[in-house]
């Protein structure tokens, strides 16, 4: 399967995210990693045996979404992936994040109960003690 | 494996290993919604908690099935595994954005340092180029935490001799922010 672009990517990954937030159970894979295939690369040698410490120039990231179905599930896989060029990195955090943020929304929500709990209570002792 | 209890130290030393193996390294994010766990058992529950019974037992009922978090870099070459775990909304945007800032160190980017939560990896990596801030204490202290995770002792001398050799600005972040953590 070839790479999406972006829109297409995030746009499945919300889908993919949804279909979780309808079952009680399931994951969500996402992936990301140096994308290094067909690209014009440096190979080690004796005098720079670690030529990929330093690209000549930045790489892009491939970034890769499934749902972690396989063996006898494999028919329901679904596998995203996208490449994101180096100069789009920010772009696409900023809107991955939002994303994430929205699917995953089975995380804990932040507690406010017991900051809640104890404004109340000063509340009252702040009322109560000119009364008395 | 290790699990980190702070976030910051695993975006730490994912940074470290992302520095020594770039091309490998990958990090897999897992977000899993399992059931909630099952109610404790009736009778138990009256008798530990005899005054709030329905409150609490109404609110157990209503319990959602839970979300969990992992994020998970792993190196195939060396076998390193640095996991984090959560199950806090409040933390993923702030992850995701680590996940940005070890993005550009894969990519091969320079990281500049920035003034959000993020500063634990804002150290600069710039290609070839070593910040000659690192002393040789602060080598050995970013190399002795990217070992410390790894199960074959051969490959965790590599990669400490990697870590080592282009690790002075990494040393010196990891640094500042552990004072931080023990604080």
């Amino acid at each position: 399967m070839g790479h999406l672009t972006h829109d297409e990517f995030f746009a499945k990954l919300a889908d993919l995210f949804n279909a979780r937030k309808t079952k009680a159970h399931g994951a969500v894979y996402l992936t990301q990693k140096r994308f290094t295939f067909n690209q014009e690369e440096t190979p080690s040698s004796e005098a720079d045996p670690f030529a990929d410490l330093h690209p000549a120039r930045p790489l892009p990231i491939l970034i890769r979404a499934t749902n972690g179905k396989s063996k006898e599930h494999r028919a329901a896989k679904v596998k995203l992936s996208t490449v994101v060029q180096p100069q789009d990195l920010d772009a696409f955090y900023a809107r991955y994040a939002e994303v994430c943020k929205v699917g995953m929304a089975a995380l804990k929500p932040r507690d406010r109960t017991k900051r809640k709990a104890k404004a109340k209570k000063r509340k009252v002792g702040a009322a109560g003690l000119p009364t008395s | 494996m290790p699990y980190y209890a702070k976030s910051e130290d695993w975006l730490h030393q994912s940074a470290l290993l992302l520095q020594a193996r770039p091309s490998t390294t990958r990090i897999t994010t897992r977000y899993h919604i399992k059931p909630a766990r099952r109610l404790p058992k009736p009778d138990k529950a009256g008798v530990a908690a005899p005054s709030q019974p329905e409150e609490t037992q109404q609110q157990q009922e209503a319990k959602p099935p839970r979300g969990h978090l992992v994020l998970k870099t792993y190196d195939p070459a060396s076998g390193v595994t640095l996991k984090y775990k959560t199950s806090k909304a409040a933390e993923v945007t702030r992850l995701v954005q680590m996940l940005g800032t070890l993005g550009r160190r894969m990519a091969g980017v320079a990281v500049e340092t920035t003034p959000t939560t993020t500063s634990g990896g804002g150290d600069e990596v710039v290609m070839g180029e070593a910040p000659p801030v690192g002393g040789e204490s602060e080598a050995a202290a970013g190399g002795s935490g990217a070992q410390t995770p790894t199960p074959t002792p051969a490959a965790g001398g590599q990669a400490q001799a990697v870590a080592g050799a282009g690790a002075g600005g990494g040393g010196g972040g990891g640094k500042g922010k552990k004072k931080k953590g023990k604080r």
